[in-house]
């Protein structure tokens, strides 16, 4: 695996590219005028085709102390359904929390008819759009871009999205750092930290008190505002000292859980641009970003722990200003390995001498990070020779079902499959099935680790492999849903039991490209049945049709008549449109046994709705 | 007589290089009055020269577009200017394009002195200083497309030092695919660019127009009035400064850039990022000669590397200097006399290909590597900059590894296929099938057996399109003649199947046509590559032949929906293409045989059609025989 990983070091080439733009710029010159001139409030500017919304650093987090104890959940308190992509949650994993004031913020901020009409006007006229903001205005510049980013999705729009941060607090937990990731938009943020700024650092310490807090905040809002003022609320030197101590050392225990155990409540989210006199390096890594944190905390002290927060416009500069220069060499020692040059290099832009103690673990860090970020199209090329290799698999699945639709028992591959004895053709079946879930959730898994291209669910070739795998192969795992009873302990397969991997076809194939002129009849039936969970709902209303016959609470027996009802015409229309493959309509399939058992019990109206005739004829009869 | 060595069997005589800096020199300052100029003797050793003149406005660079550039659809100029598989145009810049159109092939004369030339089977030389280069490799690349195809009545005999384009402080012309294509079909080696260290011509449109607009008028004067008469011209050191800083920075955008993709940087951001700022499209090709200002000559052809280079080997050692090479980096446009007449007296070369030997440190003593440190260290390269020259260089490593790990699956290839070929089609006579109708009944084991040969043949090939879209493998490997072939016979061979699975499961009417909607591109791809290699025998989408099925299911379609007449004229193609296949072998004649779909299907075409059709004789002929 070593080769395949680069043998680069390219966190600092990186952060060059950004530098060399003049997006970071911009953006702190934006920023800082909304410091001192729009004061808890934002501003928006055109510079070319670039849109930029500015938040100011300066704002007031509610009656509530900007400290950890309120974490909330983001869907009970998105009452407007502005981060719907957010709310989507994995098996087992926590609820997405985002820190109370900072979302309050947000949202008053945006219920104003200031901010809807400026956003518009800026969406109408800009192509791309940058966010950014310093300090706690950043956390809004970051809430701000998760509601574009889920509006743009919603609507569909190309728009581009790009957040920029300034010394910002953390703003959320674990699930919601995993959420950006599994919904692509981890390359949309971009947190710029200093090398020794406390702000971003704070909430991963849980006791800071209230009081230094609220000096600090003041100290800084005041010197944002106009930096004579800052002298009046100077912090005492034993606050500073306890308050770096104590984000130190809480730091240090999360850094070194790693990734086995997220001990701490926030965590970051996107890119982190880290940067230093020397120069500065941009790392993606979340577990890396924590570390690189703490070890770089390390090298300050309790003083430029408070002032690095105000020293971005230097920073910006100076990074800025770097492409010109060769610059030179501070050890004289260049290793040979390219990695390992690389890697001085970076220790060089974070002004780091290899003879400090942090250099070897900070060295460490830069490599693990790189580790996990494995190259997303090698592994999908990689993915490419394996479904190529699992592909056989399915050609035997293809080639049963087309055995089970012609043999003599006139059931079909779904009911075949259901009630199959220990043969060794079924079980040859049920293996493969198996061998191609256990590929696809893989994919699955690899995207949600983002270790596949970003693009790799809009490619054609991957979304109509998996539309055509859930389309042969659900069937069968509805069958194994209910040929083992699963419904009677966990519930329908549709409600309770469908892997997400099914869901997750069903968007890409809503989500693809379709030209408008697709809508050609078909004139013969599909080879598949194109809605893969046919037979859940067959086995739906199996049960209702069971249950009319006993239940005699006339309140339970219409809505059981509704739903029957509901199904059959569902089923008749893709009967009608040959949207179902033949074996739905052989002579011994459940479906067809389904629509026998209803039409004799439609015949009998007297027995089984006698108050409801208006569903058997279609009229109603006072 | 000294010679400058090129490698790979180029060499010039110094003096030929003289002489054409000193006819592009004067070609361009009288450039109002004439496009080009040939000079040459009536001995025939001697070499004939043709030098071209540019221009110095803004719209003779930027036509419209942040960079000037244009996609090039000029099928009849030039047909090789395109990725091949990918099926996509080289860009180019805009304005230089238009001008050698225009004035340069809108001249008969051009055309017909280039003839004689060619008759005489002289040595020819392209040349051209500043943006004139750009014209000369335009001209050359028309000549090689012109005179290098086998049919061409002429034939003229190249050889590795004719035609040759040198240029002087040529800006940059085309895009990825301009400088792919020109690696592809070998022509790369013709062109050699000389390029000062701080010459900034030759780095101008690494940045958009917008970002350079206030300054760009006072710099192209005052490089207009440098290059009528040398002596009397001046800018703003303001100006310079600011100039030279905007094109360095948007440089340093592209190059960093690059060299992210190159080192394998996987952050999101990146991508991000690239869509909300312009990058310039450029990219160099053929061999650039980097001159370092005392007397070395630093030579390269790594496309990647040479972007790299173009940035880093004008960047400062102190944010003081920068007044002073800004100044420079304009005068330096008009040094080349100077400095190749000392290089020349030198010959010092340094070739850094094939760039295994690049040390990371500036102060590296060991002795083999000495030559090669101290040529970079005189183009002023940091750390950072040799490690991007070592990206590059891996990236060429690992192309070519990519393309050793696909000829080892050569074999499974040829194994699968010899299946289909052998067994498979065997097995169909039997029950008097071809391949097509017996996979698209699927009635057998062995169809069974097919069809996953089918699919572990579309494995191999999906990975080499993969590879093909992120050009990741050589250059040069779409021009592979073995790889052409297998391709094809993979092609007729193996398509028709996908078409039988297409139709056997209906997939037209899940999505449409298979030639609209379902033709996978390992197809589309190996049928341009044949239309590529035999360009000058057949026209462009002419061997289509493996869609044939295709084309009958639709037919057979459309018949029956619509009925015989409103078809006719595609019946009528269909089969004139059938008869010119089964000729030419590119069809096999088991499409023919009595119970295959194409066969069923024609007889049931109106009878007065039939008496007349161009195949009746086959159907005929092959229906009765056993």
């Amino acid at each position: 695996m070593e080769t395949e990983t680069s043998s680069f070091e390219t966190s600092e080439m990186l952060s060059t590219f950004l530098a060399s733009t003049p997006l970071l710029s911009e953006s702190w010159r934006l920023c800082n005028i909304s410091n001192t001139s729009t004061p808890r409030g934002f501003l928006t500017e055109q510079i070319g085709d670039v849109g930029y919304i500015a938040f100011s650093g300066i704002q007031t987090v509610g009656n509530s102390e900007p400290s950890c104890r309120n974490l909330v959940p983001l869907m009970e308190s998105d009452g407007n359904a502005l981060f719907i992509p957010l709310h989507r949650l994995n098996e087992g994993e926590e609820p997405v929390m985002v820190h109370a004031g900072l979302l309050q913020l947000f949202l008053s901020m945006h219920s104003s008819t200031s901010f809807q009409n400026q956003m518009l006007a800026l969406m109408e006229k800009s192509k791309p759009i940058v966010i950014t903001g310093h300090s706690l205005g950043g956390t809004v510049a970051t809430l701000c871009t998760l509601w574009l980013l889920s509006y743009f999705q919603s609507v569909s729009s190309p728009l581009q999205v790009l957040c920029i941060t300034f010394g910002s607090p953390m703003l959320g937990n674990e699930s919601l750092s995993k959420a950006v990731l599994r919904e692509r938009w981890g390359g949309n943020f971009c947190n710029v930290v200093s090398k020794h700024d406390i702000m971003p650092r704070m909430l991963f310490a849980p006791e800071a008190s209230f009081t230094q807090l609220h000096f600090l905040l003041q100290y800084w809002h005041l010197s944002m505002n106009c930096p004579r003022f800052g002298m009046l609320a100077q912090l005492h030197d034993e606050d500073k000292a306890e308050l770096f101590r104590l984000v130190l050392c809480h730091l240090e225990v999360i850094a070194q859980a790693g990734e086995e155990v997220a001990k701490s409540l926030f965590w970051p989210l996107g890119s982190y641009l880290f940067c230093s006199e020397e120069g500065a390096i941009c790392v993606d890594n979340a577990v890396s970003v924590i570390k690189m944190m703490h070890l770089l905390l390390m090298t300050g002290s309790p003083y430029s722990c408070v002032e690095d927060h105000l020293k971005y416009g230097d920073y910006v500069e100076k990074v800025s200003l770097q492409y010109l220069n060769q610059g030179s060499f501070m050890q004289a020692d260049i290793p040979e390995s390219s990695y390992e040059s690389g890697v001085a290099i970076s220790l060089q832009s974070l002004g780091i001498y290899s003879q400090e103690k942090v250099a070897k673990p900070v060295k460490d860090c830069l490599k693990t990070a790189r580790r996990m970020g494995l190259r997303p199209n090698l592994n999908a090329a990689k993915l490419a020779v394996s479904l190529a290799k699992i592909n056989p698999y399915r050609a035997q699945i293809e080639w049963y079902k087309a055995s089970c639709d012609e043999s003599d028992d006139h059931m079909g591959y779904y009911d075949c499959f259901k009630l199959r004895d220990n043969s060794k053709k079924g079980s040859k079946v049920n293996l493969n099935r198996h061998k191609l879930a256990a590929f696809w959730n893989n994919v699955i898994k690899m995207l949600d680790n983002n270790e596949l291209p970003y693009d790799f669910n809009r490619r054609a070739k991957w979304v109509n492999t998996s539309q055509f795998y859930k389309l042969l192969v659900e069937p069968l795992d509805i069958a194994e849903y209910y040929r083992t009873g699963m419904h009677r302990v966990k519930g329908h397969y549709l409600k309770h039991g469908r892997e997400r991997r099914y869901e997750i076809f069903d968007r890409w194939w809503r989500e693809r490209k379709v030209s408008v002129d697709e809508n050609n009849k078909r004139s013969k039936l599909a080879s598949l049945t194109q809605d893969s969970c046919f037979w859940a709902r067959v086995e739906e209303a199996r049960e209702w049709l069971d249950n009319i016959r006993s239940e005699r609470d006339p309140r339970k027996l219409a809505f059981l008549w509704e739903n029957i009802d509901a199904f059959e015409k569902y089923a008749r229309k893709l009967v009608d449109n040959m949207e179902v493959s033949r074996d739905v309509l052989l002579k011994n399939s459940s479906y067809n046994l389904w629509v026998e058992e209803w039409s004799k019990l439609k015949s009998q109206p007297k027995k089984f709705s006698p108050q409801f005739p208006d569903y058997v004829n279609g009229e109603v009869i006072p | 007589m000294a010679s400058l060595n090129l490698e790979e069997n180029i060499e010039i005589d110094t003096e030929l290089i003289k002489k054409a800096y000193s006819l592009a020199v004067k070609a361009h300052s009288k450039s109002s009055e004439k496009a080009y100029n040939v000079e040459g003797s009536r001995r025939s050793s001697d070499p004939i020269i043709f030098s071209f003149s540019g221009c110095w406005s803004e719209n003779g660079w930027y036509d419209g577009e942040p960079f000037g550039v244009t996609e090039i659809n000029l099928p009849l100029l030039f047909p090789s200017l395109r990725s091949i598989g990918v099926n996509e145009n080289a860009l180019v810049n805009k304005a230089f394009l238009q001008r050698f159109v225009d004035k340069i092939l809108g001249n008969s004369n051009f055309d017909r002195e280039v003839q004689k030339a060619v008759k005489e089977n002289k040595q020819i030389l392209f040349t051209g200083h500043s943006s004139g280069g750009s014209i000369a490799n335009l001209a050359t690349i028309w000549f090689l497309e012109k005179y290098l195809r086998s049919d061409s009545p002429d034939n003229y005999k190249i050889s590795p030092s004719s035609p040759l384009c040198v240029t002087f402080g040529c800006p940059l012309t085309g895009n990825h695919i301009f400088s792919h294509t020109l690696r592809r079909e070998n022509w790369a080696r013709y062109f050699i660019h000389f390029v000062m260290r701080y010459d900034i011509v030759p780095r101008i449109l690494l940045a958009p127009i917008s970002s350079i607009k206030l300054e760009f008028q006072k710099v192209f004067e005052f490089l207009n009035a440098k290059s009528v008469n040398l002596a009397h011209a001046s800018i703003d050191t303001f100006d310079a400064s600011n100039f030279y800083m905007k094109v360095m920075k948007n440089a340093s955008s592209v190059v960093s850039h690059a060299a992210c993709n190159l080192m394998g940087n996987t952050n999101l951001l990146l991508e991000t990022v690239s869509n909300f700022i312009p990058l310039s499209p450029y990219k160099p090709f053929g061999t650039y000669v980097f001159c370092t200002g005392n007397g070395k000559l630093v030579i390269l052809r790594n496309p990647d590397a040479v972007l790299q280079l173009l940035f880093y080997s004008s960047q400062l050692c102190t944010e003081e200097e920068c007044a002073d090479i800004a100044q420079r980096s304009l005068q330096q446009h008009f040094g080349y006399e100077n400095e190749l007449q000392d290089s020349f007296q030198m010959l010092n070369e340094v070739y850094l290909e094939p760039l295994e030997q690049i040390p990371l440190s500036s102060d590296s003593t060991s002795s083999d590597i000495a030559t090669i440190n101290s040529a970079l260290n005189d183009l002023g390269l940091s750390t950072r900059a040799r490690l991007c020259l070592c990206a590059a260089r891996e990236l060429e490593k690992r192309k070519i590894g990519n393309k050793e790990s696909i000829d080892l699956k050569k074999p499974d290839i040829e194994r699968a296929m010899k299946f289909l070929e052998e067994d498979y089609q065997l097995n169909g006579r039997h029950r008097g099938l071809g391949c097509y109708d017996a996979f698209k009944l699927h009635e057998t084991p062995k169809d069974f057996e097919a069809n996953v040969k089918r699919l572990e043949l579309a494995g191999i090939w999906d990975e080499i399109i993969e590879m093909l879209k992120r050009y990741e493998l050589p250059d040069t490997f779409e021009g592979l003649i073995d790889w052409v072939l297998l391709g094809t016979r993979y092609r007729r061979l193996v398509e028709p199947l996908d078409i039988a699975n297409y139709y056997r499961h209906l997939k037209n009417e899940d999505t449409k046509a298979y030639m609209i909607r379902g033709r996978p591109k390992r197809y589309r791809f190996t049928q341009r590559w044949r239309e590529h290699a035999d360009r000058n025998k057949i026209p462009a989408e002419s061997s289509g032949e493996s869609c044939f099925w295709a084309e009958v299911e639709e037919l057979r379609i459309k018949i029956s929906s619509q009925g015989f007449e409103p078809i006719k004229k595609e019946v009528l193609q269909l089969e004139d293409q059938v008869l010119d296949w089964i000729n030419n072998n590119k069809l096999d004649r088991d499409v023919l045989l009595e119970k295959s779909t194409f066969k069923k299907w024609w007889e049931d075409l109106p009878r007065e059609h039939k008496l007349t059709s161009c195949i009746k004789d086959l159907m005929v002929v092959v229906g009765r025989s056993p």
